[in-house]
């Protein structure tokens, strides 16, 4: 060994003497803190009672689902307990998706808690000691390092009476609910060659901003494959690619993740899945999951933004602009080779800008909530900003009221030479935005699903669409002579675009009508007149010549924002839901008292948005008006419980009938009597049956 | 427009993830790369000989368990005495954990007594994405023919508790017995465990 690579082996290993220290000292504090917790210190003998391990990684840290990827490990515990007390397996609650270097993981990146069923044995006396010991292992790491952990976890119950306070009760509902729920209906999965394909059974009513897949069977896909999720009727599919040169098994399990806690688990088989139906924004929530991207919707975005591009030509804002500029180069008979100089420079400013705003467009997006734009365009609030934002397009595209022009960049623009083709360019692109209307939109749309670089594409492609007619007149001098001059035609033009832009507001309240029901339209619509009659109000300052012309939009600007505030968020449809014949009533557990303490015939149903089974069971038996006639005849009071967001004290009701998910049909008898479960494929015939 | 798609396009196939998986029973990825001394090796140059890859990560404590108990050395000496090439592979990007210079390289070699043929740096990754490698450590094991005949883990314990070593079967050795004894390799892929491969992003 020469000198000095024995210099770097020295530097080395005291560098190896100086870590082992601290990584010793970094074990001695772990990185994920946890603690073990009862729901109840008094559990009852032959009960069951829930211990929730809690889990705080670190900032930067992660832990591990219980399938953790590419790489990890699972949390493992080895429990001491008495003689006959059982522990059950780790409940995972939802994981997140953590890309790293190509390297998918499974993890949980902020505090979560895993559950698990302790039984006790019957016959134990009240106040026997129950010590339960337990030594943890799992591993937690960073995008850099990973450091195994142990923990030693220690509970010490009384058997005594069962008794859960209410507080405790709230947060081991609040545990509960991270965890996903059982799909009940069976999923299918298909493999052909490199293509993993899952068909799971989902109502096409059920609302879906994002869908990922998590494999608890392990080698049946390559993880770190972006998925894309298409919906065909009742039917969610799930594409991504498969782990080549593996057989696939028979049967494979998974949780569908459909939102922050929001997962579904489920089993499929092997079987067929239909190809075809509508994409869904792509899958994968961490933003680097989605980048292979699918060519043929790039391309079509790209398309549709360089002609929209191409129409923001004729638009009135920039016509003047580029007529003005373009009559200046055919008339100034300058050579072929600076004609397409200028062309050229016209265009790099008119790319440039709309990259610019695509790019600030970008940042917000990542600086945004990271679930999602599609899932924010569910929000009320922002289909009523873009409502208004629409109106007043509409309006002014209508003449109510003009733009102050902008004339920073006319000095720069009048400019002759390649720096003011330069300048123009800009200015035509930046003078573009706010009358792009719904070529901008549709763009932006595209921006928001697409990954970052088709998103900057897009904007590319709108700046290129922009510059081509321009660039057209460069190189081709005919063109030059044959310009259409700047005129009234302009004007009428821009009347009549004001056509679509309005309709795109009705389209919008609409939507508005459907999130926020008939009251939060009519609040929406409110701030639209409030604003047009601002806005009509700026015009007519204007017309006379006034100052301070954009006064009156500032108290209807006011009223707008409070409207955004107290615009109603939950879905009205919900309410409309349960409005059927049958006069359902929401369930609660002192509702079905009441009325068992009344005799009367009770049929209680439990059901779900994303419940395949309880939405046919409802369509074909539950909602039939023979249903309703024989219930009404025979005094037969309905409850439905609503699970769609995993509601813990139906889950608890659910559990006491056996259940651990929906659907679920009970009938109470007339006369307060035990209950009947129903099957969970009705007709109308089992339902009409009842209580004769 | 046409090259503002193709920068589009390759844009987006530099952000795609890791190639495709190497499959068992077919031929390994040719690769070549340089070791700790500077010395170039190619996968061709072992040809007629059986090969394992070892993918290596000294900061890692899944790779720590089994060199700090001397599990690897063995499961390296043995693997050696019948023949075998051993090679280390180190696909750890500058700046991240575990990543190596020749020197470093050569005194962790020496420092933990390990007895690989070679132990090969590749910072930009190519030889790890080439063969899917995802974890510290992860084994592969290729045949005289250059057939990949064993990927995965180096045992059936997934921990980082070097207690657990004493009853696990070590599929390295077991592999390399049966292509020794002219077997089909029974267990032939498994789940490798361990530190993510900290690639280059």
């Amino acid at each position: 060994m020469n000198g000095l690579g024995f210099r770097l082996m020295t530097l080395w290993l005291a560098l190896a003497a100086l870590l082992a220290p601290m990584v010793a000292r970094a074990q001695a504090e772990p990185h994920l803190k946890s603690r073990l917790v009862a729901e109840s210190s008094a559990p009852k003998a032959g009960t069951t009672i829930t211990l929730a391990l809690l889990m705080r990684p670190d900032p930067t840290w992660h832990g591990y689902w219980k399938n953790p990827g590419d790489s990890g490990v699972e949390t493992n515990i080895e429990w001491t307990a008495p003689p006959g007390v059982t522990i059950g397996p780790i409940q995972y609650p939802v994981p997140q998706t953590l890309l790293i270097s190509g390297l998918m993981n499974y993890v949980y990146e902020g505090p979560y808690t895993q559950l698990m069923e302790l039984t006790l044995p019957a016959g134990l006396a009240p106040g026997t000691k129950l010590p339960i010991r337990g030594k943890a292992d799992w591993l937690v790491c960073t995008s850099e390092i990973c450091v195994p952990e142990t923990a030693e976890l220690a509970i010490d119950l009384v058997v005594g009476d069962g008794a859960v306070d209410a507080a405790t009760r709230a947060e081991f509902d609040r545990y509960r609910a991270a965890l996903p729920k059982p799909l009940g209906s069976e999923a299918k999965f298909a493999v052909a060659g490199s293509s993993f394909r899952l068909g799971v059974p989902l109502p096409a009513a059920a609302a879906v901003s994002q869908a990922y897949f998590f494999p608890l069977t392990d080698g049946v896909i390559d993880y770190a494959a972006p998925q894309t999720v298409t919906r065909d009727g009742d039917l969610l599919v799930i594409e991504t690619k498969a782990r080549e040169g593996e057989a696939a098994p028979a049967k494979i399990e998974g949780l569908l993740k459909l939102g922050e806690h929001n997962g579904l688990m489920l089993t499929a088989v092997s079987g067929t899945v239909p190809a075809g139906g509508t994409p869904l924004a792509k899958a994968g929530e961490a933003a680097g999951a989605g980048e292979e991207g699918d060519a043929a919707t790039l391309l079509l975005a790209l398309g549709g933004a360089i002609l929209g591009g191409l129409l923001l030509n004729i638009m009135p804002c920039v016509f003047p602009i580029l007529s003005l500029k373009a009559l200046s180069l055919a008339r100034s008979g300058e050579s072929e080779a600076s004609a397409r100089k200028e062309a050229l420079a016209y265009t790099a400013g008119v790319v440039l800008v709309c990259a610019a705003l695509g790019a600030i467009l970008l940042v917000l997006r990542a600086g945004g909530n990271v679930a999602g734009w599609a899932f924010q365009l569910q929000d009320p609030r922002v289909i009523l900003f873009l409502l208004l934002l629409v109106a007043a397009i509409g309006l002014n595209l209508a003449g109510l009221f003009e733009l102050p022009v902008i004339s920073g960049g006319d000095s720069l623009a009048s400019s002759g030479g390649m720096g003011g083709a330069f300048w123009t360019g800009a200015l035509a692109a930046f003078v573009a935005t706010p009358c792009t209307g719904p070529f901008m939109g549709a763009a932006l749309g595209a921006a928001l699903v697409l990954p970052p670089a088709g998103a900057m594409a897009v904007f590319a492609g709108l700046g290129l669409g922009l510059a081509l007619p321009f660039l057209a007149l460069g190189f081709v001098p005919a063109l030059r002579r044959k310009l259409p001059r700047p005129g009234a035609w302009m004007d009428k033009l821009r009347r009549i675009l004001a056509v679509p832009m309005f309709a795109t507001a009705l389209g919008l309240a609409w939507i508005l009508g459907r999130q926020a029901g008939v009251d939060g339209m009519t609040l929406g619509l409110g701030a639209a007149l409030l604003i047009g009659l601002a806005l009509w109000w700026v015009g007519r300052r204007q017309a006379r010549g006034a100052g301070a012309a954009w006064w009156p939009l500032v108290p209807a600007a006011a009223a707008a924002i409070a409207l955004l505030v107290v615009v109603p968020r939950e879905p009205a449809i919900a309410s409309a839901k349960t409005e059927s014949a049958l006069s359902a009533e929401p369930f609660s557990e002192a509702r079905l008292a009441a009325l068992r303490s009344e005799g009367r015939p009770i049929f209680v149903y439990f059901t779900a948005d994303w419940c395949l089974t309880c939405k046919v069971n409802e369509k074909a038996a539950i909602e039939r008006a023979e249903v309703a006639d024989a219930f009404k005849a025979r005094k037969v009071a309905v409850l439905v419980g609503d699970w769609t967001r995993g509601d813990a004290t139906i889950g608890r009701f659910l559990a006491t009938h056996g259940r651990s998910g929906v659907p679920l049909y009970l009938f109470y008898p007339a006369g307060g009597g035990e209950p009947t479960v129903l099957p969970q494929v009705l007709t109308p015939g089992t339902l009409t049956a009842l209580g004769a | 427009m046409s090259r503002l798609f193709a920068l589009v396009t390759l844009s987006v196939a530099i952000a795609a993830p890791a190639s495709a998986q190497p499959r068992i029973g077919a031929p390994a990825p040719a690769f070549s790369g340089v070791d700790s001394n500077g010395r170039p090796v190619k996968l061709a140059d072992y040809r007629g000989r059986t090969v394992v890859l070892e993918w290596n990560n000294p900061g890692c404590p899944f790779v720590q368990k089994h060199y700090r108990s001397g599990n690897m050395q063995k499961t390296q000496a043995r693997a050696r005495q019948d023949g075998a090439v051993w090679l280390s592979v180190n696909s750890g990007a500058s700046g991240k954990q575990g990543h190596m210079t020749g020197a470093a390289a050569n005194g962790f070699v020496k420092a933990q007594k390990a007895q690989p043929t070679a132990y090969l740096l590749d910072p930009s990754g190519a030889i790890g994405r080439a063969y899917a490698a995802k974890t510290t450590p992860e084994i592969y094991v290729i045949d005289a023919k250059g057939i990949l005949v064993y990927q995965g883990a180096i045992d059936d314990r997934p921990t980082a508790d070097p207690a657990d070593i004493a009853g696990a079967r070590n599929h390295v050795l077991a592999a390399l017995a049966e292509v020794k004894a002219g077997k089909q390799v029974s267990v032939a892929q498994t789940r490798s465990y361990g530190c993510s491969v900290k690639y280059a992003s």
